[in-house]
């Protein structure tokens, strides 16, 4: 894919205390590309997503946002320079309804400071319908809702607030079959309006394979390698996937037990 | 190929008004609330509820409901505040100071509006510093508060002590006949309420002229505090931002919700009640004790449970800490209407239906919450 990315990421180190998390990464972020983000139990992809998302302040490195340098105090920083995370565990409030959790932090209201209640309802059941689900009632709290719903609803949310990167953590773990396929169907379709670039953090080999067009893989807070869809064999995934030990040699460690 | 095309909205049953009304969260303090009601009545003889009876149950519902509203909107957004007893007497004690020697610092004589205002700055300042220790330390507003509670009271009875020489006033001249401010917190309100009852031929005394001509002033106080609190709870930002605080605080500032800022206010917010609380009881009777208060905070959390309020935050409504003041206010005063009956059953009742209402609670989070 050509053109300029939309977000660089270089060197960034991010330190707990005397535990280096981070030690130096750097990637660029494509629109219109899904970016899947590899690595092990552990390897930082989360605290990498956590310092884009303004969760964390980086320890060392520099965020470039459409060529810019960018420091990010906050996650309403981040998501004002068009940066949405969809989190492991979807910063989502399961007393509240659908609507409420659509527009929480950025709620819709009068000049009194009134919600305007049925257009944040109509909203939030077009935006979610936009990407597959069709949700009737939007007033039922996300509690009782599926585990793919949920995330539908948690992606939903960032487009609408105008994400131009859309970083998914695990968005399939924790899913059945069918609602991982429908993860990624949603996926595929926000990859297609072409504006919108996606990071896909995910330990699932397959569904890497099914929608990613970059690979970065993480091991211990370091990219051991990286590179677009066509450039990487499949034994490579493999490989990188587990910290760039051989698969075979594994094999033979489970074998040996 | 038969493939039926179903789609998420045709799993939902649509429910008709009264399956939804059942559904309500509030609907198990409304039960209570209604058996109560009758109770009472019953119990009384209807005296409960003649003239006088609706006036002075009024009057100690409307103290439990405004002190509850703040208890609950607290909870919801996932704290505790022990301090509300201690602040009342703290505030309490302010004020009649204050009418009685004068304002600090050699100012003068205070006015009735003076003594509030001085006061309701202070209260509101030990809110924001109790809402910052609890955000900042990240400790439980528990045990936070539950120092505030023996911080106020010593202090209160320590002020007393030193300015005063007793830890009582009375005797305070009758404000509210020469000062607007002190009637519009002690003195009457809803006289046509009355005017109308004695019109339409009841509300009379032995002499057969109208008996009670109003409301204490704390109830259109409750009315403001708890239609205020409604209002933003279910209809602005404000509230979305209370219930996310409340839920998963986490959740609630990855969205850019600010959690603290909304925590600090609360605790205002609780203190702002009990002071005007206080400000309805001193111009009231015109008097003040160290020991007012006491015990309130458990009283208006016990409130904002029975109304359906959960412990753990992020779910609660207004009305039913309506349910809640109304149930339990009835209780309380009891007594008074029913002459066999001993008033500690109060207690009885009071925590019998909070256990209740815990389960019942929980029952609710977990139909929300999927089980977990
Ligand atoms: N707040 C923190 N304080 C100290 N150490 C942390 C903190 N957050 C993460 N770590 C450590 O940093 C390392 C990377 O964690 P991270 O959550 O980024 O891993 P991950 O790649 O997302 O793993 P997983 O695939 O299991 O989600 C881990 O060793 C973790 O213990
Ligand atoms: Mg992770």
């Amino acid at each position: 894919m050509a053109g300029q990315p939309y977000m660089r990421v270089e060197n960034l180190v991010k330190r707990f205390g005397p535990f280096t998390a981070l030690a130096g990464v750097s990637l660029e972020i494509f629109p219109g590309e899904v970016h899947a983000l590899l690595g092990d139990n552990g390897a930082g992809k989360s605290t990498l997503i956590k310092i884009l998302a303004g969760v964390h302040r980086a320890s060392e490195g520099q965020i470039y946002v459409e060529g810019r340098p960018v420091t990010f105090r906050s996650p309403r920083d981040a998501t004002a320079a068009g940066i949405g995370t969809v989190y492991q565990d979807l910063a989502l409030n399961q007393l509240m309804s659908v609507t409420r959790n659509f527009f929480m932090g950025r709620e819709i209201k009068n000049r009194l400071g009134v919600l305007k209640m049925d257009e944040m309802d109509r909203i939030a059941h077009d935006e979610m319908l936009k990407i597959g689900i069709d949700f009737s009632d939007p007033t039922q709290a996300v509690g009782t809702m599926s585990g793919g719903q949920r995330q539908t609803l948690a992606i939903a949310r960032a487009i609408y607030f105008g994400a131009k990167v859309l970083i998914l953590d695990e968005p399939t773990s924790a899913l059945g079959q069918k609602q991982q396929m429908g993860v990624l169907k949603t996926i595929k379709k926000v990859r297609k309006r072409g504006d919108i670039a996606i990071i896909f953090i995910t330990h699932n080999e397959i569904h890497s394979r099914l929608v990613a067009d970059r690979y970065t893989f993480l091991a211990l807070g370091k990219v051991i390698g990286a590179g677009t869809r066509d450039s990487l064999e499949h034994g490579e995934i493999r490989r990188l996937m587990a910290g760039g030990a051989e698969m075979a040699d594994l094999e033979q460690e489970l074998e040996s037990v | 190929m038969d493939v039926i095309e179903r789609s998420e909205s045709d799993r939902l049953r649509q429910e008709n008004w009264i399956q939804r009304t059942v559904r309500r969260p509030e609907i198990g303090a409304f039960m209570v609330m209604a058996v109560i009601i009758v109770a009472l009545y019953f119990a009384s003889d209807g005296r409960a509820f003649n003239a006088l009876g609706v006036k002075n149950n009024v009057a100690i519902i409307a103290q439990f409901g405004i002190i509850a509203t703040g208890a609950a909107l607290l909870m919801i957004a996932g704290e505790f505040d022990l301090s509300i007893g201690s602040m009342i007497g703290f505030a309490g004690m302010s004020m009649a100071m204050m009418l009685k020697w004068g304002l600090p610092f050699g100012l003068g004589e205070a006015t009735p509006f003076a003594a509030f205002a001085v006061t309701l700055a202070m209260t509101l300042t030990l809110g924001w510093i109790i809402g910052n220790i609890v955000v900042r330390s990240g400790l439980s507003s528990f045990i936070v508060t539950l120092g505030f509670l023996f911080f106020l009271r010593g202090t209160t009875e320590v002020s007393f002590r030193l300015i005063n020489k007793s830890t009582q006033i009375s005797g305070l001249p009758d404000y509210k006949e020469t000062s607007w401010f002190a009637d519009l917190m002690g003195g009457e309100v809803f006289g046509w309420f009355y005017d109308a009852w004695f019109w339409l031929g009841g509300n009379l005394n032995r002499k057969g002229e109208q008996w009670v001509t109003g409301f204490d002033a704390r109830f259109l106080w409750w009315i403001l505090i708890a239609g205020v609190a409604w209002l933003i709870l279910s209809r602005t930002q404000l509230g979305n931002w209370i219930f996310a605080t409340g839920d998963d605080k986490e959740a609630a500032r990855a969205n850019g919700v600010p959690v603290n800022k909304v925590k600090i206010g609360l605790f205002m917010f609780t203190a702002f009640c009990a002071t005007i609380f206080a400000a309805c009881q001193v111009f009231d009777t015109n008097t003040s004790d160290a020991a007012k208060g006491n015990l309130k905070e458990l009283e208006a959390i016990a409130i904002a449970v029975v109304g359906g309020t959960l412990m753990t935050g992020g779910f609660g409504s207004v009305l039913g800490v309506i349910f809640g003041a109304v149930t339990v206010g009835l209780v309380a005063n009891a007594v008074f209407f029913i002459p066999w009956i001993d008033g500690s059953w109060f207690r009885v009742f009071v925590g019998t239906v909070l256990l209740a209402a815990v389960f019942a609670n929980e029952r609710i989070r977990k139909r929300i919450t999927g089980g977990i």
